[in-house]
């Protein structure tokens, strides 16, 4: 079992103090729109520039790099794991299945805040630009999530 | 530690796959019945009326992937 003990919300607080241009996405992001799914790792969007800031905060909470920022950037992702499982994505951009060049720059750009509390808060992409986050992979279960997500952005509840 | 059945190393490929252009565009363009429809909204509501902050809401998917993970 799970290591209970992380505090997520100090991880997103140190994140959005450290000033790393890092995105909240993959299911985590769904729950902080309100949509019940489970998942087991953290999936951020970084800019390539901030590598070195987003580990420094990750270092305080004992996730290590699976790789020196480097080789990360060489190979567009990494992973920060002890007991959570951090997947960092720092493409410059990624193209879809569907062969849409999707850029970080521009997602940042439009990006949204979720609260997490009276004083915390963390950035996700827009609605549209989770969708195309979720066709990077296009797995079943990113496809269930792209519709459930239509369904809020359709009803303006999101 | 058990090693995975055949069967579930083949439901795991089968839903980490990545589909195909036609496959997702099929899936992604089918029409949504109302009943589909309003039960996603009716989840999100619950959910969001059980847990109204962010912070309680990741808190409960925490506990309930542990829990799920237990079983």
């Amino acid at each position: 079992m799970k290591d209970t003990s992380f505090d997520e919300v100090a991880f997103f607080r140190a994140i959005a103090a450290s000033g790393a241009r890092a995105l909240l996405i993959g299911r985590r992001a769904l729950v902080l729109l309100g949509l019940p799914v489970l998942t087991a790792d953290y999936d951020f969007w970084l800019h390539i520039d901030d590598v070195e800031r987003f580990n420094a905060v990750a270092t305080g909470f004992d996730l290590a790099a699976t790789q020196p920022p480097e080789e990360a950037r060489r190979r567009g992702r990494y992973v920060l794991e002890n007991g959570e499982h951090v997947n960092v994505l720092i493409a410059r951009s990624v193209p879809t299945v569907g062969g849409v060049i999707v850029t970080f720059e521009e997602v940042w750009a439009r990006r949204q805040s979720a609260s997490l509390s009276d004083t915390d808060a963390v950035a996700l992409p827009s609605i549209p630009d989770l969708n195309l986050t979720k066709q990077f992979a296009a797995r079943p279960k990113d496809l269930e999530d792209i519709r459930m997500l239509q369904v809020l952005a359709r009803t303006d509840e999101a | 530690m058990t090693q995975p059945s055949d069967a579930l190393i083949a439901i795991q490929d089968q839903s980490n796959r990545t589909v195909s252009v036609a496959e997702m565009r099929a899936y992604l363009d089918a029409p949504m019945s109302e009943f589909e429809r309003e039960q996603i909204l009716e989840l999100a509501r619950w959910f969001r009326l059980r847990y109204p902050t962010g912070a309680q809401r990741l808190s409960y998917v925490r506990r309930a992937y542990a829990r799920w993970s237990e079983r």
